[in-house]
């Protein structure tokens, strides 16, 4: 099975860096950029992810209207949402935009790359 | 007194509402005496004063009663012997209008002309002629021996000469036994001088007559003169002859009626002259007061008050217990709803600030948990690492704790999301049977008998299928603890009305202090602080609001020694609840 392209956006830098980091040391190609317009300027960079695992709250672009620009940017990339600030009423609405899934920090490595790697096979 | 029934506020009628400083049952007390005391007035205070008019009204109209009753029986009575007299003089005036003086000092003419008078004039005594010069000529009765009696100096002879018909006052005369006479007197034409016929009556015949008048209210009737002797027995004063002593006297013709006392007792007095005679007829009527028909008045009167003022009695102590315990349940249903939004209230902030503290708490932890597992990753990696395995151990001791906070923040997430609710029909009995499936082994570790009297046919409720599991396995595993080692669970399940289906659990534990069962539903209240299993004090507070979330009700209730029972209940699922179940969700 092909490694899977992951995109890590998340303003708490320090947490995105370790995680690509963990997930590198597990055969993923991981890059970790600190907001979603350094996620979209990764993207025109031609770096396709193949999971994109977005924070939901950040300052500028939240995670959902990150959601967006990413899924406008190509549907196909499946995007996960790890975050601390969760709520059932923002997963509903991101499972409405064609979010993958929702999951709430911190999260078990393991846990996390069977989620990833479901959405990397869809 | 008062101030023990007003509590001793400003205003007595609503101390019961406005003194915050009494205990509520003085206050209720209190507000019913007020109540009581007001509606009594109310009541009771028109009854009296109409009572009393109507008793002052009756009295009068009976007093004006009597007064006419005694003015009637007079006139009747004056009329009556008036009558007999006019007809006694008639005749005698046709007597000595047609005999002459010699024809009548005939003792055989005059005897059968006294017998036919007799006949027809009850009470006539005698029948006699008295000449010119007073000497008696004739005489025809029962007294012997009266022939030749000198009446010349007697009032009633002189008072016969004068007026042609004359009714004397009553005298005792030569027989010594009182009567009266009427004379009537006749100029003879030939010595032209006046002679006069007498005829005696006893006074019997004028007691006779009075009887007469005797009805249910008369006290007494007589005839004095103008100089208060009597003319006529009394019953009061004595008899013929004897003194009386007349207050008021009418003028001419008028029936005087005044009131006079006889002891105690009040009567109307009637005076009046009776015409062509020296005589006043005296009547003494009872007063109002003494009349049977007064007595009966007041006797219903008080009868009819009586029970008046016994059925408003009764039923003002009625209404005023029954208004003030409506109050009383409206202030306690007041209190209960002010507690319980202020409990929900409560809960709502506490659930915010729990979220708001776990999501804060969340990132930090997530860059802890994660520097660690890359430090183990790496660390797991390199096998020369010195002290590889400390570290590691060390790592997993980190990965640990940060997973206890993370159940700990996912846990205040969980409180603080408890209001989002899946509902479907669910049967109690299922659901109880698989929580127990969880914790049987726990129990039987313990030692701890599970005893199920769970109702059949049980009707399904409308609830979260794995909220219901939360609350049940929440209460479950508290009575567990509670007991540790060796001891009862008892689980009831059973439909309490065509409404509500409840749940009762009851443990053999040791049973929870007053002052700790009221704080019981409380947020992160917890009895469980020096245990190895400590609590979060969330466990109750999430119950509680799960099961009111999903229309139900939690009830706790504990003895120190013997146990803990929580009741929970939930309606019943209908057709007609299911718009207001979806509502809800």
């Amino acid at each position: 099975m092909t490694a899977h392209r992951i995109l890590i956006v998340d303003d708490e830098l320090d947490f995105g860096t370790t995680l690509a980091e963990r997930l590198e040391l597990r055969g993923f190609a991981a890059k970790a950029v600190g907001g979603a317009q350094e996620a979209m300027a990764v993207l025109a960079a031609d770096w396709r992810p193949d999971v994109v695992l977005l924070d939901l709250m950040m300052p500028g672009i939240d995670g959902l209207a990150a959601l967006d620009l990413i899924k406008q940017h190509d549907p196909k990339i499946q995007v996960i949402i790890l975050t601390g600030h969760g709520s059932t009423e923002s997963g509903i609405i991101g499972m409405q935009r064609g979010l993958f899934d929702y999951l709430m920090k911190p999260v078990d490595i393991g846990e996390l790359i069977a989620r990833i790697n479901e959405a990397g096979a869809k | 007194m008062s101030k023990k029934l007003f509590c001793g506020v400003k205003s007595p009628l609503f101390c019961g509402l406005s003194s915050r400083d009494i205990s509520p049952k003085a206050r209720y007390r209190c507000m019913r005496n007020s109540l009581l005391i007001v509606m009594l007035a109310i009541t009771l205070i028109p009854l009296s004063i109409t009572s009393g008019l109507n008793f002052i009204q009756y009295q009068q109209l009976l007093r004006e009663d009597s007064q006419a009753n005694a003015r009637w029986n007079a006139e009747s009575a004056r009329a009556t012997i008036s009558a007999y007299l006019e007809k006694l003089e008639a005749a005698i005036t046709v007597v000595i209008d047609t005999y002459t003086f010699e024809d009548l000092s005939d003792s055989k003419k005059l005897e059968q002309i006294f017998k036919q008078l007799k006949k027809e004039h009850q009470g006539l005594v005698d029948l006699s002629v008295v000449g010119p010069d007073g000497i008696q000529s004739a005489y025809v009765g029962p007294y012997g021996g009266l022939v030749g009696k000198d009446y010349s100096d007697s009032l009633w002879f002189h008072k016969a000469l004068t007026r042609r018909m004359y009714v004397s006052e009553v005298f005792t005369g030569f027989r010594n036994v009182p009567h009266f006479v009427v004379a009537a007197s006749k100029k003879d034409p030939y010595s032209e001088q006046y002679w006069v016929l007498r005829a005696s009556i006893d006074t019997e015949t004028l007691d006779r007559f009075l009887a007469l008048a005797d009805t249910e209210a008369l006290e007494d009737i007589f005839l004095i003169n103008d100089s208060g002797k009597l003319q006529s027995a009394s019953r009061y004063h004595g008899g013929a002859m004897d003194d009386f002593q007349l207050t008021r006297k009418p003028k001419q013709n008028d029936i005087l009626i005044f009131e006079e006392m006889r002891g105690d007792n009040s009567f109307y007095r009637a005076v009046s002259r009776i015409q062509n005679t020296p005589w006043l007829l005296v009547l003494d009527q009872q007063g109002a007061e003494a009349r049977k028909i007064w007595h009966s008045f007041k006797a219903r009167l008080l009868l009819t008050l009586t029970i008046c003022f016994l059925a408003s009695g009764g039923m003002v102590i009625w209404l005023s217990r029954f208004l003030a315990g409506k109050f009383r349940e409206a202030d306690e249903t007041r209190d209960a709803i002010l507690s319980e939004t202020e409990h929900s209230n409560k809960l709502a902030s506490i659930g915010r600030l729990a979220a708001g503290v776990a999501h804060e708490i969340n990132n930090p932890l997530a860059i802890i948990g994660e520097k660690a597992g890359l430090m183990q990753d790496l660390v797991g990696l390199d096998q020369n690492f010195s002290h590889r395995e400390k570290f590691l151990d060390q790592l997993a001791s980190l990965q640990n704790a940060v997973v206890r906070a993370r159940t700990i923040t996912h846990r205040l997430l969980g409180f603080a999301r408890r209001m989002e609710t899946s509902l479907t029909l669910v049967q109690l009995n299922e659901i109880l049977q698989e929580v127990l499936s969880f914790l049987e082994k726990d129990a039987a570790y313990r030692n701890i008998h599970v005893i199920l009297q769970l109702q059949e046919n049980l009707p399904v409720i409308r609830a979260d299928h794995g909220q219901l599991q939360q609350v049940f396995l929440n209460v479950i595993n508290n009575a567990i603890d509670a007991i540790r080692n060796d001891g009862e669970i008892h689980i009831t399940s059973r439909r309490e009305n065509n409404k509500t289906v409840m749940v009762a659990i009851s443990d053999t534990g040791p049973g929870i202090a007053p002052d700790v069962l009221k704080n019981i539903f409380e947020p992160f209240f917890t009895t469980k602080g020096n245990e190895e299993k400590k609590g979060t004090g969330l466990g109750l507070s999430i119950t509680y609001g799960l099961v009111q979330k999903m229309g139900g009700k939690i009830e706790v209730s504990s003895e120190v020694g013997v146990g803990t029972t929580f009741i929970i209940t939930f309606p019943v699922y209908s057709e007609g609840s299911e718009g207001e179940s979806n509502d809800r969700a």
